[in-house]
Order: structure tokens, then C-alpha cells, then sequence
């Protein structure tokens, strides 16, 4: 709200004030109008008005390259940490000088510390967005809101084109693209280009009292051989994911232990929660069809259509469900339909595209048991397993999402693990939704078919025990962590989990087990479809629970922060 | 005929939905020349005229240039044809209008009523109050029972007005202000060595010198723009810095002597016996322009490096090595802040360093000087007008030619002005609590936060028969306290002069409409008067800029003559003005001028005097129980003070801790099985405060610090204070860490 200031009528209304009670403060009147009276600004006013270029040019002019980039070049910033002492000015020129809001402000400024009793070392550390070589934002983006700008290598978010949709903040390493629930976008910095290319130097740059921070041209060559190695900034992630192209410079041998000061801080980070409920839910869709898929064949023949369809429904309105959660997430989601531009880089994309074609498909199949037999079966074995394979894909690109954001949480193995155990999980407890919703209602079977949907819904609930054992096992390995010497981003989240989140992590152990004990219940003798309902509402809640702790219980990377932005 | 066209718009219509480039959003962040060279700014936010004022945080004084946009003042970036800053500020100048727009402004005043509670009042009724029952008090337990708190925050006309009113016009005989919690170690230290309250150096000595020597200063978080110039220094001067902290500026520093707290003074007498003993002292200067040197050298004989070492815990070879670093650089200064003031000796050491400056013969030419770093954007406009220990214009209360000077310049009757000056600080708090100051009025200041020792400042203010505070925030800490509450507009909101640490006046302005019914102090002043009857005596102080000219007719004759400034034009136009300039005087536009250059003091015989005291015991040693020496200071350049308007920025609280914490040495941290980001509690034997551990290197064994921003600082400080300057010394108390066993949660601030 940089815009104006409130006059006093805005703030409150004007007491009403009994005249006659003014005669002992005959000037109030007076006083009040003169107050309100900017009498400073009409008589000082309009030195430099005929001044057009920026006054402090000279100042800045040595911390600008002579001459823009060539090809294989591209713009940078330099930041001399020898003169960086964490005035801040920086963040606070960036904030004025390009209008953002409140709090925003796309430079912040880190502190590291270390050394020795004897020889204590701190260093401040400013920091904006790198203009990376392999922008990992760009590469993420499913509406193609990135651009990097061929000449001078910066990277520019269209600020109009994006839909909110906050991957780019998961993709990022260094925390740059800040998301604005207000305004449904992310925005970041564009190294002020309209400024360089009138000559004019970054906010930062001008602002910054040390002539900290410049603008260089660096080689692209150069950038990639320097990302090679892990050294940037003590504590920042590695440079090789990303290519970032800020140089800091110092001519201090810097300790080895000179850490963020944020380094042991824990904190949880967003929850997400409409991308928990997509997630868990397309995962219960797909897992759905494909144990339906898988286990059809089991079924007595004439149970198989009713069976069949009510499998299909429950999994196809799941999916429904999923992808209508979904959209909660985008900032703009009148903008949805733009999210196939970015096909060619971003999982996003491919993960939309994915959904996109499973849910017509999933229609199609529920809808094929509602028509007549001769014109739907044929069809519909080709179907089923076309949903299936569909929806598998979805899924891949779903941990691939993940996955490419290389954070050591959310890593392919431990993600793909999490989404395809879930659909297994949840598909399986969905069957055996159905298969004792069939023995409920099998008035119109054989005994021998009675018998075998029985027999079919108790293996389903041992499976399920067998399946959620193992995920939650599996989930819970993370705690070893919590014995590393180092303070590795695993071990963080274990201490997340067991700490700030921990009730969130023995919800989520008591919701399995409660899930996996009314399954339990369900391996001998005859199968009650309420506890079958009750199973899978547990064990879905537990999925959600987990998924909650997959986003809250990762630490988030980043450069250097403080004890403040 | 328009089928093409229309064909031609949904086509673009089309793609822009595919791609949009230039839509709303993007437009929201366009920018756009803004002339007055200013460059590039928010196309939004163009001004339609720019003007320049000095920046109301602290001393250093940067100019402004506040950008107005049909009337409303929408932006700011630092001037960059002004001497001081050249075109960069520290965040809270750019921040500087933020606060101002807070939903918490004082709208209008408000009255305690029976049930306690502050209710909205008019303006009549509220001057009515403070004028009844302020008379009523003094009718009851004499004038001198109800006295006033200012501020440095204050241009010098509305300081000036205030104790003009409070003494002469009310009849009180006690004032003083939070300049008492910043500078009145220096004044004294000042006082007693030059022979008036006069900090010598001007901001080019910043570039000129060759050593720079930092005691109990740390000017990359505090001024930023002031290190700027050293760090910017085309010289690449030595900068050695004597802190218990390895701080931003210790880190940029060519040595840091990291000395046991309040050792300073052992050091510099250590060091200067050095000097002496090597004979590195400039004679011909001593003996033309000091009095008192032998007496100094023979006490700093007692000062032999290995008792300096013992007790500084610094080596042998580090005091020599500084005494050398001063000896051979050809330009010393010396500059000093609150680490020094903020002391229970703080007067001693100020002019330890006076002694060093003198002894050496730095002082008087550029790069050179002892040089205080004030605090408050006008504390230095506060020593010379705020009529409290000083009468107006640097005088004495207790010398009759002084009275009748002023009484003549303002056309009073001389027996309106009293012959003693005011109560410290501390005093007038005592005296509150042995019942005979029964009214305290509080303008512009924090008591309830920012006092030594909170619980009984608390404690004190809650005795009080009437408690006014004046100030723009009706959510201050003392605000709260008060039975009457008058709104005040702000910095931004009003006109007067600053004057900075290098004895620059500069220009405040109305640029914004203070909000609802608050009114500038100056105006609030005024009204009292006359309700109070005494009107008639301000009859001439009727504008800022009329007072300004009382003010420099005051200075006259004094060191720090102002009667050559020729109102506010002359300071827009000169780009500032430093004192002394003279009736008749010249001064260039930007210039920089030093004091002594000419070798002549302010004391009769023109000479500068050597100034010393043994060293004392710690006020509160730290012992088996409380084995820990609690460091304060300043959290980050973002941060100014009690928070009261940082607090308000947004922007200025990120950047700002958003808990507190304390930084405690990992060996320290080890034995008490303090995790890093470990919850602790701060004990004294006066309070509490919840922490975060911050296990860092750069506080030193046996030490913690903690930022003075969070409120609970001062519910552990102990009330010791310099017997000289009555400053509080905030700055060393005994506490014990304990790790926290309450269940983690958000911590108060």
C-alpha cells in the first residue's frame, strides 16, 4: 500500500465539536486547517523539475558493464561481500523503487557465521534472483510465464500470463518467485531491465551505500564451469541444478564452518492443502480402476457388471472430485486452459494433460455400463485398461513434478513410493468397498459365487494390511535421519515430524492403524460393508494426513536468510 | 466492410488469452521516467513535485526527497544533491512515510473516565483537562511538582517551545528528555574538555582519514550512511574498532580488539600510556592549545600494559599495536557511541578519547577529531533547545548574564526563567517515588519501554496524580499508562529543524496530512499556552520558522551561533547549515566545516582541558548466580529504538527479528546444553525475558547480547547510570541462561 496516505477524514470522522465551547481555544480552527494545509511542499517544491536524467548517474555509472552482452554472454549480478554489511538498503530500494507491496521486496539479505572463539566471522549476504542459465522456474512453468531474454540472459516472469499455480516456487532453489495470495501470482525480479537498458542502474545496485552490488557480464560458458563445482554460497544448494549466474566475490579466506544463520532452524512449510486432496485422490481414482483393472477377472461373471460399475463410479467422481480440488490451488484458475503450453519442459503440463485425458476416459468407461451389452463390452475391456495406463501416467507425472524440484524429501524414489502405494492403498480399500457392498447384496448369486466375492473381499482386506503396512514402514524410515551427524535436509524433516509436526505424524499413525485394524477385521469371516466403508474413510483420511506431512515436513531450501528478510 | 477487423480483434483477443503479455498485472509494475533526477520510478506512483527533508530517524540527518503525487506524499528515495548521503538512506529512511499511515495514529484525544478506560475527547475538553488539572497539581504540591519528558525526535523549535512553556510560561523547574538515554555522556565529556557541547568533526572526516578507531560504535547497523563514507574512502584508511562484539563494523575493520565489556577506559589509558612512554605525543600541540597533560600522563602512568591486559583480556602486543596504529597514521579520528555513552563510566571514557585525540594533536584538521556519533535525528537540536539541563542556546541556568539574555531576546520578565537547571531522567523518576513530582508530561517518548530497569519505571509512572503523553500512537507502551492522551502529528507532518551529529540544521516539512484531529506539537503547545493564560508571552513564537529566528538571535555570541542562517530558505538553498555561522558569515552551498581549526576551545583561555577519573567496578559484576555480562544494542539498520514506528512498516519488521533472541557463544551454549535455535530464558535479578538461542562465535565466552528492540530488554537492564551525565548504562547487567522448559509457542515480543 505504497499508494497514499490516509487524510484524517478517512481515519475517522470529525468529532462533532459544540461551537460555543471554542472560546477558550480560539485558534483550534485554525490549527486544524493549517495542519491539514501542505503549505512545505508549495514553497520548497520542483528543485531539479527540469532535470531528466537520473541525479546519482555518476555514483552508479562504474557499477554497470560498458557495453551490453554478445552472444554466450548474458547480464549478472557481482556482489562484493567485503563491502556488504547488511544495511539492508537494498531490499528496501527495490521495494520503493518498483511499487511492490507491503512487505514485498525481490532482494533480501542473509547472515552466515562461524569460525572460532579466537577469530569469530560473520558476513552478510545480499541476494536476489540469480537469472540462472537453466532457470529451473522457466522449466517448471505449465503457461510458458517465464521468459529468458536471449540477449541479456534475464529471466522475466509475465506477470499476466501466470495462473498461480506456485510450481515455480517448488522449483526454484533459492526461494526467489514469492507468491501473492491477493493477487493470484507470483512475481520476482527482472533485475529492473527496463531500468539497465535505458542505462539506468537495478534499485539494488543504486541504492546499495558500499557499492556492494553490480551488474556484470558474465560468459555463459564460464557459469556452467563454475556450476560444476558445489562451491556459491556456504549453505545455499548446489549451483548445478540451476546455473545461477551471481558472482560473490570476497578476499577473505572464509572458515569452513560458516553456516546461514538460519541453518538449524526448523520450520514447517505450507501445507498446500488443495494439492494434498488432488493428489491423494487422483491417486485414489487410478489405484481404483487399476485394481479393478487387474482384479475383474476374479470376479464372478455376474457380478461383474454391478460390481464393476459401482467401482467405476466411486473411482471416476474421486477423480472428478481430485481434479476440481485442483483448481483451489491456482491463484487464476479462470486461466486453467493455458496450463498445456508449457508441455515441452514442465511436468505440470504433462501431469494436467494426463488428468485431462483420464477423466474423459474414466467417463466413458462408467458411462459403458449403462449402455447396451452388445455396444459397451467390447468396448469397455479396452477402456478399462486404457483408464488404467492413463491414469498411471498421471500419476508418473506426479511424482515427476516433484522429483525434478530436487529437494532430498520429495526425491523420485521416496515420492513415487508414497503416490503408487497410496493408489494401491486406496484403490484396494475401495474394492473392498465394493466387493462387500457385492456379498451384502448377492441375493441374485450362486452359492459359489457368494462364496468366492467373500473369499475375494477378505484377500483384499489382507492385502490391505499387507500394502498399508509397508507404506507406513516405509514412511517412518525417514526417522533414521534423526541419527546423522550432519543437519541434512532428511534430517530436518525427521526433526519436523517429530517435533512442530509431530502430532500431525501420530495422527497419521493412528489413522493407518485404525485403518489397517477394521481391514484386519475383515480377513476372517464374513465381510460387513460398513466396516469396509469405515476401513477405507480412515485409511483415506490417514493418506491425507500424510500427504499434509509430504509439503509441511520439507525444508524448504534457500540462500542465506537472518534473523529478518 | 468490418468483418477483417473484427476478424483481426478476436484473433488478438484469442492469442492474448494464450499469451499475455501486457495485461493488467504487468501493468501494475511498469515504470516510468520520474524527472526531477530521480530516474526510472512505479509509473503509478510518478511525482508531480519532489521535495527534500531530513530523514527523522537518527542523527546522521540524510536528506530525503519525498515524492508528491496530487497532494499526497506516495514515495521517497534519499536526496542525492545533499552533502550528508548523496543519494542513499538506510531502510528506515526509505521506509520513513510507512509509519505514519498505521491504523494506531492517535485521531483524537482521549480521557480517562471513571471506569478507567481512554475515551475519545474534543480537543476543548482535553485541554481543559491538562490545563485544570495540571494547575490543580501545582496548587496542591508546589509548581515544581508536575515536570516534562521530551525528545530528541522533535525539531528544535518545538523543543525549544516546550520548555519555554513548561519553565516560563508553567512555572515548572523539571524537564528532560530521551536525549539523557542517548548523548548526555558527551555533552558532559564535551563540556568539560572544549568548553561547550560541541562535537568538532564534519562527515568529510569520515573520507580523510588514514586510522578511523571505533570504540563502542558499530555504524554499519546504526548509521549505515556514516560508514558508507569510510567504506567508500578513496584513502583505504586502517578502521580498528574496540567492541566485546565481533560486529558488521568489527568484521569490515582492519582490527578488532575484542575487550571485556566496560574495559574501554582501562584500554585507552593503557594505551595512552604507550604513547606517552614512547614519546609518540605531538608536544607542540599539548602545549599550545591543552591545559592539564602532565596531570594526565602521570595517571595513566598507573595503566602498565600488563594490568591493561589483565584486565581487557586483550594481548600485550594488540594495546601497543593500536598506540602504533595511532602514532603512525597521519590522520587519526576517533569516533565513539552508545557503547561508550550508555555507561556507568561513559564520561571518563569519552574523554579518554578526547585524550587521545588532544595528546596526539588530532583534532582540528581533516581526517581527524573526537568525534561523538550522535543518536537522535535532532538529540544534537535537544543539548542546545530543549530548555531542560541547558538554558536555551547552550546556556546556564545558573548565570544571571544567561537569564537576562534570553529574558531579552524573548521579551520576558528574567525572573520567569529559574537559576538552577532541571533533575535528570533518573531524578525525576525519584522524585516521582518519594511523592514530589506528581505530574509528568511525556512528549514523543517511550518511558514505559525504553527506561532501565522496566518493572519499576512501570511502577513509577503508575504513581503519578496525572500522566499526559502526547505522541502519535495512542498504542505506546506509556500511552497506555496515561490519563490524558493527546494526538500528535509525526515527522512528515509538520515543519522545524534538525540538526544532525555534524552540527548541521536541516529542514522538516509538511508533506502528509497528519490524520483525524492530531495536530503537530508545535500547535498542541501553543493551545496550552493559551488556555494556560501565558499566551501572551509566545505572542512571537508564532510559526516554526518565527521561533527558528528567536532561536539563532538566542545563539548570538555563543559557540554555536546560528545568527549568520537566515531562515529555512537559506537552509533549503545551502543544502544544510552548520553551526557556528556567524551574522554576516558566508557559507558555500553543501560545504563541510570542522571545528578548531584555529586551535582555540571554547573554555576562557582557549585551551582544551585533559580530563580523567580512576576506573569504577561494574555496577553488577557478574557472580556464581548470574554468570552471564547481558550485552544490548541494536538489532538491525531496520530497527530504530522501541519499535513505536518501525513496528509499523511491514516491510521494516521483516527485515527486523520477528522474536527475540540471544546470541550466546557456542562454548557457552555447550556447557549449558543449549541446542542452536533452543528455546531459553534470560534471567537478571529484575526480570525475564524468552528467548531464542542464537549460538554464535561473535559474542564472546561468558558474554549474550540481546537486540533493545523487544520490550522484556529493559525488564533485565539494572538501573546503574554515569554520576556525571545521569546517562543509564544499558549496556552491562549480570543474567543466567536457562534452557526453556515451557512448551515452544510463539514468544511475546
Amino acid at each position: 500500500m505504497t499508494s497514499s496516505i490516509l487524510t484524517g477524514a478517512e481515519v475517522l470522522p470529525r468529532l462533532p465539536l459544540a461551537r460555543d465551547s471554542r472560546k477558550h481555544l480560539p485558534l483550534l480552527d485554525q490549527y486544524l486547517a493549517d495542519q491539514q494545509h501542505l503549505s512545505a511542499v508549495e514553497r520548497f517544491a520542483q528543485r531539479h523539475a527540469d532535470l531528466v536524467g537520473p541525479a546519482r548517474e555518476p555514483y552508479y555509472r562504474d557499477l554497470l558493464p560498458a557495453s551490453p552482452p554478445v552472444a554466450g554472454q548474458q547480464y549478472a549480478f557481482e556482489v562484493d561481500l567485503d563491502a556488504c554489511t547488511g544495511c539492508k538498503a537494498c531490499v528496501t530500494a527495490c521495494h520503493s523503487l518498483n511499487g511492490l507491496d507491503e512487505a514485498e521486496a525481490w532482494r533480501s539479505v542473509g547472515l552466515l557465521h562461524g569460525g572460532t572463539v579466537a577469530e569469530p566471522v560473520q558476513q552478510t549476504v545480499t541476494t536476489a534472483c540469480h537469472h540462472c542459465l537453466d532457470p529451473a522456474c522457466m522449466n517448471g512453468c505449465p503457461v510458458g510465464a517465464y521468459e529468458k531474454d536471449a540477449l541479456t540472459g534475464i529471466v522475466k516472469h509475465l506477470d499476466d500470463q501466470c495462473i498461480g499455480c506456485q510450481y515455480c516456487t517448488f522449483t526454484c532453489p533459492y526461494d526467489v518467485p514469492k507468491y501473492s495470495p491477493a493477487r493470484g501470482i507470483v512475481r520476482k525480479c527482472d533485475m529492473c531491465s527496463d531500468r539497465l537498458r535505458e542505462r539506468e542502474a537495478p534499485a539494488c545496485v543504486q541504492a546499495c551505500p558500499n557499492e556492494a552490488i553490480a551488474i556484470t557480464i558474465v560468459d555463459r560458458r564460464q557459469a556452467l564451469e563454475d556450476a560444476q563445482g558445489d562451491a556459491f554460497v556456504p549453505g545455499s544448494p548446489s549451483p548445478g541444478i540451476t546455473v545461477p549466474t551471481t558472482t560473490y566475490k570476497t578476499r577473505r579466506a572464509l572458515p569452513r564452518n560458516l553456516l546461514p544463520a538460519n541453518f538449524y532452524a526448523v520450520a514447517p512449510s505450507h501445507a498446500h492443502r488443495p494439492l494434498v486432496v488432488m493428489l491423494v485422490l487422483t491417486q485414489l481414482s487410478v489405484g481404483a480402476f487399476c485394481v479393478d483393472a487387474a482384479g475383474t477377472r476374479f470376479v464372478p461373471a455376474t457380478a461383474a457388471s454391478s460390481l464393476g460399475s459401482l467401482q467405476a463410479i466411486v473411482a471416476m467422481l474421486t477423480g472428478l472430485a481430485a481434479l476440481g480440488a485442483s483448481v483451489f490451488h491456482l491463484g487464476r484458475p479462470l486461466y486453467a486452459f493455458r496450463a498445456l503450453i508449457g508441455l515441452r519442459t514442465s511436468w505440470m503440463s504433462r501431469e494436467i494433460l494426463a488428468f485431462g485425458c483420464f477423466a474423459p476416459l474414466a467417463m466413458l468407461y462408467a458411462a459403458s455400463f449403462w449402455l447396451p451389452p452388445a455396444v459397451a463390452v467390447p468396448g469397455r475391456d479396452v477402456l478399462r485398461v486404457a483408464v488404467a495406463v492413463v491414469g498411471i501416467a498421471g500419476v508418473v507425472c506426479s511424482v515427476a513434478i516433484y522429483q525434478v524440484t530436487r529437494r532430498t524429501w520429495w526425491n523420485g524414489p521416496a515420492t513415487g513410493f508414497k503416490f503408487f502405494m497410496t493408489a494401491l492403498l486406496l484403490g484396494l480399500a475401495t474394492a473392498g468397498m465394493t466387493l462387500s457392498a457385492g456379498v451384502a447384496r448377492s441375493g441374485d448369486l450362486d452359492r459359489a459365487g457368494q462364496d468366492t466375492l467373500a473369499s475375494l473381499a477378505r484377500s483384499v482386506a489382507l492385502m490391505i494390511v499387507v500394502v498399508g503396512s509397508i507404506k507406513v514402514a516405509g514412511e517412518l524410515f525417514v526417522l533414521r535421519h534423526l541419527r546423522d551427524t550432519r543437519y541434512t535436509d532428511l534430517k530436518r524433516s525427521a526433526l519436523l515430524l517429530t517435533g512442530d509436526l509431530r502430532r500431525f505424524t501420530l495422527l497419521r499413525i493412528a489413522l493407518v492403524a485404525s485403518g489397517l485394524g477394521l481391514s484386519a477385521a475383515q480377513v476372517h469371516g464374513l465381510p460387513s460393508l460398513a466396516v469396509a466403508v469405515a476401513a477405507l474413510l480412515v485409511l483415506l483420511g490417514g493418506e491425507l494426513v500424510e500427504r499434509t506431512l509430504f509439503f509441511a515436513a520439507m525444508s524448504s531450501p534457500g540462500m542465506p536468510r537472518g534473523h529478518g528478510g | 466492410m468490418n468483418t477483417p477487423r473484427f476478424g483481426q480483434a478476436l484473433s488478438t483477443w484469442a492469442r492474448r488469452l494464450l499469451l499475455d503479455r501486457s495485461g493488467p498485472l504487468t501493468r501494475e509494475l511498469a515504470r516510468a521516467p520520474g524527472r526531477f533526477g530521480l530516474g526510472q520510478v512505479p509509473e503509478r506512483l510518478k511525482p508531480d513535485a519532489t521535495t527534500s527533508m531530513i530523514c527523522g530517524f537518527c542523527s546522521t540527518g540524510c536528506a530525503l526527497d519525498v515524492h508528491v503525487r496530487r497532494g499526497e506524499a506516495v514515495n521517497i528515495t534519499p536526496t542525492v544533491d545533499y552533502p550528508v548521503n548523496a543519494g542513499t538512506a538506510c531502510p528506515k529512511g526509505w521506509e520513513a512515510l510507512a509509519p505514519l499511515r498505521s491504523a494506531d495514529r492517535g485521531t483524537t484525544p482521549l480521557l480517562r473516565n471513571a471506569q478507567g478506560r481512554l475515551v475519545p475527547v474534543d480537543w476543548e475538553t482535553a485541554i481543559d483537562a491538562f490545563v485544570t488539572r495540571m494547575k490543580d497539581v501545582q496548587a496542591r504540591y508546589g509548581p515544581e511538582s508536575a515536570a516534562f519528558l521530551g525528545t530528541g525526535q522533535m525539531p528544535s523549535e518545538e523543543l525549544a517551545l516546550l520548555g519555554a512553556l513548561g519553565k516560563f510560561g508553567m512555572g515548572m523547574l523539571h524537564g528532560d528528555g530521551n536525549t539523557r538515554q542517548c548523548m548526555a555522556t558527551a555533552v558532559v565529556a564535551y563540556k568539560e574538555a572544549f568548553g561547550f557541547d560541541a562535537p568538532p568533526y564534519t562527515y568529510a572526516d569520515f573520507e580523510q582519514s588514514d586510522v578511523l578507531v571505533f570504540v563502542g560504535a558499530n555504524p554499519c547497523i546504526a548509521h549505515p550512511i556514516m560508514w558508507a563514507r569510510v567504506a567508500n574512502s578513496s584513502r583505504r584508511p586502517k578502521v580498528l574498532v574496540v567492541d566485546p562484539r565481533r560486529t558488521e563494523t568489527a568484521m569490515a575493520a582492519t582490527e578488532h580488539y575484542p575487550l571485556k565489556p566496560k574495559s574501554d577506559l582501562v584500554l585507552l589509558y593503557g594505551v595512552a600510556r604507550v604513547l606517552v612512554e614512547r614519546g609518540w605525543v605531538d608536544r607542540g600541540f599539548i602545549d599550545a592549545h591543552t591545559r592539564g597533560f602532565d596531570g594526565f600522563a602521570d595517571h595513566v602512568a598507573a595503566f602498565p600494559l600488563g594490568r591493561v591486559a589483565a584486565e581487557t583480556g586483550l594481548a600485550p602486543d594488540a594495546i601497543q599495536g593500536l598506540a602504533e596504529h595511532i602514532h603512525r597514521g597521519g590522520r587519526v579520528s576517533f569516533w565513539w557511541t552508545m557503547g561508550v555513552n550508555q555507561s556507568h563510566e561513559g564520561v571518563a571514557v569519552a574523554q579518554a578519547i578526547i585524550a587521545l585525540a588532544l595528546m596526539t594533536g588530532n583534532i582540528g584538521r581533516p581526517g581527524t577529531g573526537a568525534n561523538s556519533i550522535t543518536g537522535q535525528c535532532n538529540a544534537m537540536g535537544s543539548r542546545l533547545f530543549s530548555n531542560t539541563t541547558n538554558l536555551l542556546g547552550g546556556h546556564d541556568f545558573a548565570n544571571g548574564d544567561h537569564r537576562r539574555k534570553v529574558a531579552e531576546v524573548l521579551s520576558i520578565d528574567p525572573e520567569r526563567i529559574p537559576s538552577t537547571g532541571s533533575l535528570a531522567y533518573d531524578q525525576i523518576f525519584e522524585a516521582i517515588l518519594s511523592g514530589k513530582i506528581r505530574a509528568l508530561w511525556v512528549v514523543a517518548t517511550n518511558s514505559a519501554h525504553s527506561w532501565i530497569n522496566q518493572a519499576d519505571a512501570h511502577d513509577i509512572l503508575d504513581r503519578l496524580d496525572l500522566l499526559v503523553v502526547q505522541d502519535m500512537y495512542t498504542t505506546t507502551e506509556t500511552a497506555q499508562r496515561a490519563h490524558l492522551y493527546l494526538p500528535a502529528a509525526g515527522w512528515g507532518e509538520k515543519d522545524g529543524t534538525f540538526i544532525n551529529s555534524e552540527r548541521r540544521v536541516g529542514l522538516i516539512k509538511k508533506v502528509a496530512r497528519a490524520p483525524g484531529q492530531a495536530l503537530a506539537d508545535f500547535y498542541i503547545f501553543k493551545l496550552i499556552a493559551d488556555r494556560w493564560g501565558c499566551g501572551e508571552m509566545f505572542r512571537a513564537w508564532s510559526s516554526p520558522e518565527a521561533v527558528f529566528e528567536l532561536l539563532a538571535e538566542v545563539t548570538r555570541g555563543q559557540p554555536c551561533d546560528m545568527t549568520g542562517i537566515a531562515g529555512y530558505d537559506m537552509i533549503e538553498e545551502k543544502r544544510g547549515v552548520q553551526w557556528p555561522l556567524r551574522e554576516g558569515e558566508t557559507v558555500a552551498t553543501a560545504s563541510e566545516r570542522r571545528l578548531f581549526e584555529d586551535g582555540r576551545f571554547f573554555h576562557a583561555d582557549g585551551r582544551a582541558r585533559f580530563c580523567y577519573a580512576e576506573p569504577e567496578h561494574l555496577p553488577e559484576p557478574t557472580d556464581a548466580r548470574y554468570p552471564f555480562m547481558l550485552l544490548t544494542g541494536r538489532g538491525s539498520s531496520s530497527q530504530w529504538h522501541t519499535l513505536t514506528r518501525t513496528g509499523k512498516s511491514p516491510l521494516l519488521q521483516r527485515l527486523g527479528a520477528s522474536e527475540p533472541y540471544v546470541e550466546i557463544s557456542p562454548v557457552d551454549a555447550a556447557a549449558l546444553g543449549v541446542a542452536h535455535d533452543g528455546r531459553v530464558v534470560v534471567r537478571s535479578r529484575r526480570g525475564e525475558m524468552r528467548a531464542r538461542a542464537f549460538v554464535t562465535h561473535t559474542v564472546q565466552p561468558g558474554q549474550v547480547f540481546v537486540p533493545m528492540h523487544f520490550a522484556r530488554t529493559n525488564q533485565l537492564t539494572f538501573a546503574a547510570f554515569d554520576r556525571r551525565s545521569r546517562q543509564p548504562a544499558y549496556k552491562a547487567c549480570a543474567v543466567k541462561i536457562e534452557a526453556d522448559t515451557e512448551p515452544r509457542g510463539a514468544l511475546a515480543r
